[in-house]
């Protein structure tokens, strides 16, 4: 068995399991991030929710119930670790544009309005309203994206579709990246002789420099150009994956990939270690402190029983609001199901509670209460508890 | 976790290298899961595109859900070949273990020819790609040189792979004495191919019988208490992952649990304290391509912990692309195209960190990368040879001052 040592061993590679990673690093300390596969967040649009139901999410934070992890950060944390987020992606390849104090909106794929806290630099000039009048570049056969649907709801506004010889959002992106295509979609792009000042299309700009790509565009055709968030595969989420793993790695952070945690060991009121599943020998992975951030029934974090929901990493005790029957709800596209409110409890210092582990922290979706569809936090809350989690963390260790 | 287990998120889909540029690959999704329902044992398979698949693994190492997504494929590929005539390039790439035998032994002679043009057309119309001349043979391999070397108490057998044995055996045998260096005994026994090009050219017999052969030899001297140490990482991950999942081979649990990549063992040795090194300056900017095979191992990335034990080595990590060789796929002709703009990819990326050289584990990414990037292509043990050296000069110049 191979033994590795560190000072923070983070369990989920997601966003909140990489902000609290980069935080840990930041402050000194020899961090690992270990990862099962790639986080939901691949799937995500890419853009940061922050109670998109209101116009502030700041002031909104005072109207959610007391046990719900915004109440537990405080608004100075909630600001405070979206602020390190911004600056975190500033080095990166795709900077994120937004205020903490506002919400915008963005344009979606089927036409309608969307609110976010922070987008990405390639959605800076998405419409806010149906007002607006735009130009929607398609590509032909295109899965799941229907410009004529999208500018029936929008006044005055008109679409053309490009023949990208390929119809998956992903085969688009790396023909973007490819200098003579992109060379024949402008040239191409200034022959349609568009009228309107806004140019969307779908987030299909390059996986890797995006920006530069909207810029020769933006510049060659002289109109402002935004993405149009799509559908799984989704290529902005891929992107903020990516960006943050190589900001981790830039910082000297370890990451395991693929490979699940198989063991734990304890010792009194200590973690002391986990073991990984690796084919062959698994690998032992010590911690002075570890960080839980698997994520709700989605990632993995929480499975769901006949009778029970269970914690999969270290079998903590989950909070379920109630027998299956009363939670249980026929109407599946309600706002908020009451089992999203199920998760592991935490105190004031991000410790699980009922549980006396004093060098576990938990962040992210897992915690209980969160109900991120109906508050509409995907990715806030990451962000949000896992920069939290990570200060209580480095208090720990230091 | 079985094709049953997908909820088709396409979070593989998202990290396909070959999807996002081979628009006639319907992706790891598709090709593994999705037709896995419509694959019975009775019935001939029909899909062959599965063969576009270049078994990078990345679609195992990102499912969220663990399925087994690459060796679904995998499986799919050794039926659809079971079924189907093979291509000559394929047969000949099956053979690597015996072509390097041979080339290896008339070395001058193999090396020259395979440099003529009308043996290049040849070759070409034999289902062989251009792009990238093909390897070059040593007569010196590492088999033909000393086999057993140090004394220490840890005791290591080394499993070189055909790369290091025969196309680049230097690096071997810098590896070897580094080992040594180090307090190990190294033994390198007599080997097979691990069988992962078989297994790539879909012959999985052949593979067996290479993988047979070895796990006896290596078994052999795992119970005589020596550990096995790989560098090239897809020898290393067919050797624990394909041994005892794909190939069946009742002595492959046994041999993962004692198989290591050579920079986890040297850290091993550093962190119970066998092994006292003293690093010294590498003034050097290197950017490490890590091979997807070393990420579907799941041990982290061991060289990279080494590097920064090394003072001023800066070191840029790029571990998305896959270099698009992938073994023997990159050779054949009808993947050139893929093999090509991938390779580009990938070498824009290591030319755009502005490194002076570039690092990877995996000799077939450094034939590819070395090739597109016009960088140097080094394997990360030297760069660790190249520390201990400039200590001991160092040492040296220290103890002469104080005289």
């Amino acid at each position: 068995m191979n033994t590795h040592e560190y000072d923070a061993v983070v369990i989920g590679g997601g966003i909140a399991g990489f902000i609290a990673a980069l935080k840990i690093v930041d402050a000194g300390y020899k961090t690992a991030v270990i990862s099962r596969g790639d986080p939901v967040c691949c799937l995500s649009t890419g853009c940061i929710d922050v109670l998109s139901n209101s116009d502030n999410p700041l002031k909104a934070i005072k109207d959610l119930s007391e046990d719900h992890p915004y109440q537990i950060v405080g608004k100075k944390g909630v600001t405070e670790a979206l602020e390190y987020f911004i600056e975190i992606m500033k080095e990166t390849a795709l900077p994120y544009r937004g205020e903490v104090k506002k919400n915008r909106g963005i344009l979606t794929p089927v036409g309608t309005i969307k609110k976010t806290c922070l987008v990405p630099e390639t959605m800076k000039n998405a419409i806010g309203d149906n007002e607006e009048p735009i130009h929607v570049i398609s590509f032909k056969g295109i899965k799941d994206f229907y410009p004529s649907y999208i500018t029936s709801r929008i006044s005055n506004s008109g679409f053309s579709v490009f023949d990208a010889k390929s119809v998956t959002t992903l085969g688009i992106a790396g023909r973007f990246e490819d200098r003579d295509f992109l060379r024949s979609f402008i040239s191409w792009a200034q022959d349609l002789d568009i009228p309107h000042v806004k140019i969307a299309l779908p987030a299909v700009l390059g996986l890797n420099e995006p920006l530069k790509i909207m810029k020769e565009l933006s510049l060659r055709t002289n109109k402002e150009i935004f993405e149009i968030p799509t559908l799984p595969p989704s290529i902005p989420g891929m992107r903020l994956f990516r960006a943050l793993k190589s900001a981790l790695e830039v910082r000297g952070g370890h990451i395991y990939w693929g490979k699940p945690v198989s063991s734990v060991e304890r010792q009194g009121s200590r973690v002391e270690a986990i073991t990984l599943a690796t084919s062959g020998k698994p690998s032992r992975v010590c911690g002075r402190s570890f960080i839980l951030a698997t994520g709700s029934f989605v990632s993995g974090g929480l499975f769901a029983l006949r009778d029970s929901v269970r914690e999969t990493v270290f079998d903590l005790p989950v909070f379920v609001p109630g027998h299956r029957k009363d939670w249980f709800n026929n109407n599946f596209f309600t706002q908020g199901h009451e089992i999203e409110k199920a998760g592991v409890l935490i105190d004031p210092s991000f410790r699980p509670k009922d549980s006396n582990l004093e060098n576990l922290f938990v962040c992210g979706s897992i915690i209980a209460h969160s109900e991120i569809m109906k508050n509409q936090c995907g990715h806030g809350i990451a962000i949000a508890t896992g920069a939290a989690a990570a200060m209580k963390c480095i208090k720990e260790l230091s | 976790m079985t094709f049953e287990h997908c909820v088709r998120c396409t979070i593989c889909v998202e990290n396909c290298p070959i999807f996002k540029i081979n628009p006639s690959f319907p992706g790891p999704k598709q090709s593994g899961p999705d037709a896995q329902r419509f694959r019975l044992d009775g019935e001939g398979s029909v899909d062959e595109w599965v063969r576009l698949c270049c078994q990078c693994k990345r679609c195992e190492v990102s499912c969220p859900y663990g399925v087994s997504v690459a060796d679904i494929i995998l499986n799919a590929q050794l039926k659809y070949s079971s079924e189907h005539f093979s291509p000559f390039a394929a047969h000949l790439f099956a053979n690597t273990n015996y072509l390097g035998m041979f080339a290896s032994f008339f070395a001058p002679i193999t090396n020259r020819l395979t440099r003529l043009s009308p043996v290049k057309n040849i070759l070409s119309l034999l289902g062989l790609s251009n792009h990238l001349p093909l390897p070059q043979y040593r007569f010196l391999s590492m088999s033909r040189t000393r086999r057993n070397k140090g004394k220490g108490i840890k005791k290591v057998v080394f499993f070189t792979g055909c790369y290091l044995n025969y196309n680049d055996p230097d690096t071997g045998r810098g590896i070897r004495d580094l080992l040594v260096s180090l307090g190990c005994r190294v033994v390198i026994p007599q080997q097979m191919c691990c069988g992962l090009p078989s297994l790539g050219n879909g012959d999985r017999e052949m593979a067996q019988r290479f993988a047979k052969k070895n796990a006896a030899v290596l078994v052999d001297y795992i119970n005589k208490g020596y550990s096995v140490v790989y560098a090239c990482t897809s020898c290393g991950l067919t050797l624990v992952h394909d041994y005892p999942e794909i190939l069946k081979i009742p002595e492959g649990k046994r041999i993962a649990e004692n198989t290591y990549n050579v920079h986890e063992y040297i850290l091993g040795l550093i962190e119970e304290g066998y092994a006292q090194i003293r690093f010294g300056e590498v003034n050097k900017r290197i950017a490490y391509h890590i091979p997807c095979h070393l990420r579907a191992l799941g041990i982290g990335y061991p060289a990279a912990r080494l590097f920064e034990k090394i003072p001023s080595l800066k070191v840029h990590i790029l571990d998305d692309n896959c270099c698009g060789l992938s073994g023997s796929y990159g050779f054949k002709k009808k993947n050139q195209s893929s093999c090509v703009k991938l390779g580009e990819i990938a070498s824009n990326a290591i030319l755009e960190t502005g490194a002076e050289a570039l690092v990877s584990d995996c000799g077939a990414c450094r034939m590819q990368l070395g090739h597109f990037s016009s960088l140097p292509a080094l394997d990360p043990s030297q760069i660790i040879l190249e520390s201990l050296q400039n200590a001991a000069v160092q040492a040296q110049t220290n103890k002469r001052s104080l005289l």
